[in-house]
């Protein structure tokens, strides 16, 4: 009788306004969404052809160092946009972080999971007409290059989510694509990545908190080796992902 | 207040030192007879009194080359500092405003740190769409003879490039403490130097090529054959041996160059970080002795 009644209140609802936020949350941080996460590794496959990773040991050390990078340098973007997810905030972010990613290889891959982000998210979240109408502007003055981590923000800030969640939900993602990018070259098994993702979701963490509410004056990379073998993607023979 | 200032104006169609001043602990050298007479350029020595950063120095330096000028800035011997007391920090700052059709080249010897010790360094280049910069960026893991390696507290470099109307271009700032979750020995695994090479501008162009060339060279020969195979069951007794004899880790060097990539401003073609291993010998097989003189003999052969 009850649950008849709610349903009732749900059909004359308004479609999606007042739709509990987490079904929007958990939609964007899904590996299903089309973002094309799953083409990058950031560097793992240069760090293995390279063999700066020479076993299965050595993941567990690369995936802290790819988190530790991506906090300090990308975090006090996805903190910046999501405060003020605005036109104005985003240029400046996109312009600033264009500026600071130095590494080719990195900087494209960041351009490309921005522009599908974005994409995707004006397609989808079509509650929030700004996101096309940011979208077709930008697309058509050229002022914007959709980098990653901005672009992220600034989707999280206008779905309404807490900034410290859009940060942490930023490294969940990082880890979760280099974690399957890990799987698809065969390096750990399906289970074992699932195991060491969980493990590795504590130092996730810790740098999260390290890192979280920091201007992008902050913004600075913490492991140079990383940026370097990344950067010698471009050269391997043979590739799989674009980063 | 600024403990040095230097500005290169181009006097009766030379490059020539105009005004110079600098004050303790810093001191300029600017001797007349450096390169061959034939170019056009000032040599400025900063050397520091004790020969190292003591903990608590601040030094800062302004720089101004006028259009058509040519510097080279560089030091005497590494750049120490010292162990720090208590909390404090090292600081050295540098603006150099650079002009148009000039350049300025920055080839300091590596930065290196002792253990414990803090140390902040910032330098900020405004160029124009034609200025020219050669900025070598280096820093060693310390003392490894003492068995000091990447035992330092805290080091932060950052080289920002701003053209007019202070629109970045090259921002970029590397961060290395103690504390984090990995260790800072562990994050810089066996490497013992790490050094940024930055090539602005047009009259560098040729070098940017040919570093693109070599590099290209480089990683062909690296990475050539198959790809690495993965062998899960892998122990990691067996990786010290055989597995690692061709590898890349042990040819002590390792690059990353963007191609020509902000292409609206024709700017920098070449951002070059170079890996050196066993820093202390600086044993690079394609540059002579140190990066900066390869720079310099491009130079010259250009």
């Amino acid at each position: 009788m009850e649950i008849d009644m709610e349903r009732n209140n749900n059909r004359k609802r308004p479609a999606s306004t007042d739709l509990p936020l987490q079904w929007s949350q958990w939609q964007l941080l899904d590996s299903i969404l089309p973002t094309g996460g799953f083409a990058h590794s950031s560097g793992l496959e240069a760090a293995i052809q390279t063999r700066v990773i020479t076993g299965p040991e050595d993941l567990h050390t690369f995936v802290v160092h790819v988190l530790e990078n991506t906090g300090s340098l990308l975090l006090p973007f996805v903190y910046t946009a999501s405060k003020s997810p605005s036109a104005d905030t985003l240029c400046k972010l996109d312009r600033m972080l264009d500026a600071m990613l130095t590494n080719e290889v990195g900087r494209k891959a960041s351009v490309a999971q921005g522009s599908a982000l974005m994409r995707v998210a004006a397609s989808v979240f079509s509650e929030i007409p700004l996101l096309k109408t940011m979208r077709d502007n930008f697309l058509s003055s050229g002022a914007v290059s959709f980098h990653h981590a901005p672009i992220f923000g600034l989707v999280c800030g206008l779905l309404g989510f807490e900034s410290e969640t859009s940060q942490r939900a930023f490294m969940f993602i990082t880890l979760r694509d280099v974690i399957s990018a890990a799987t698809r070259l065969n390096i750990v098994g399906p289970l074992g990545a699932a195991a060491l993702q969980h493990q590795i979701a504590h130092d996730a963490e810790a740098i999260t908190e390290k890192w979280s509410n920091r201007g992008v004056e902050e913004a600075c990379q913490t492991v140079p080796l990383l940026d370097t073998v990344q950067g010698c993607h471009g050269y391997l023979f043979s590739r799989l992902f674009c980063s | 207040m600024e403990t040095g200032k230097i500005v290169i104006e181009k006097v009766r169609g030379k490059s020539t030192v105009t005004k110079s001043f600098s004050k303790y602990p810093l001191k300029f050298i600017i001797p007349r007879k450096v390169g061959p007479s034939r170019v056009d350029a000032v040599w400025i020595y900063a050397l520091t009194y004790g020969g190292g950063i003591v903990s608590g120095d601040d030094i800062s330096c302004k720089l101004e080359i006028g259009a058509g000028c040519t510097a080279v800035l560089t030091t005497q011997a590494s750049t120490k500092v010292y162990k720090s007391l208590g909390s404090k920090c090292s600081e050295q700052s540098l603006e150099a405003e650079i002009g148009s059709n000039s350049m300025l080249v920055l080839i300091p010897d590596p930065v290196t740190c002792f253990s414990t010790a803090r140390y902040f360094q910032k330098q900020v280049f405004r160029v124009r769409s034609d200025s020219n910069l050669v900025l070598v960026d280096w820093i060693t893991s310390g003392r490894h003879e003492s068995g000091e390696k990447w035992d330092f507290t805290h080091y932060k470099s950052t080289n920002n490039i701003f053209l007019e109307s202070d629109q970045p271009l090259f921002l970029d700032t590397v961060l290395l403490e103690q504390g984090s979750i990995v260790p800072l020995a562990e994050r810089m695994q066996d490497y013992q130097v790490i050094a940024m090479v930055v090539l602005l501008g047009p009259m560098l162009r040729h070098i940017q090529g040919q570093v693109q060339e070599d590099v290209k060279r480089m990683m062909a020969k690296q990475l050539q054959g198959s790809p690495a195979r993965w062998d899960r069951q892998m122990k990691s007794n067996t990786r010290r041996r055989g597995y690692c004899s061709n590898s890349f880790l042990d040819n002590r060097i390792s690059l990353s160059i963007p191609e020509a990539s902000i292409g609206w401003l024709g700017g920098i073609a070449g951002f070059v970080a170079l890996f050196l291993k066993n820093g202390g010998t600086v044993e690079v097989p394609w540059i002579c002795s140190t990066p900066w003189q390869y720079v310099l003999e491009l130079l010259i052969k250009g």
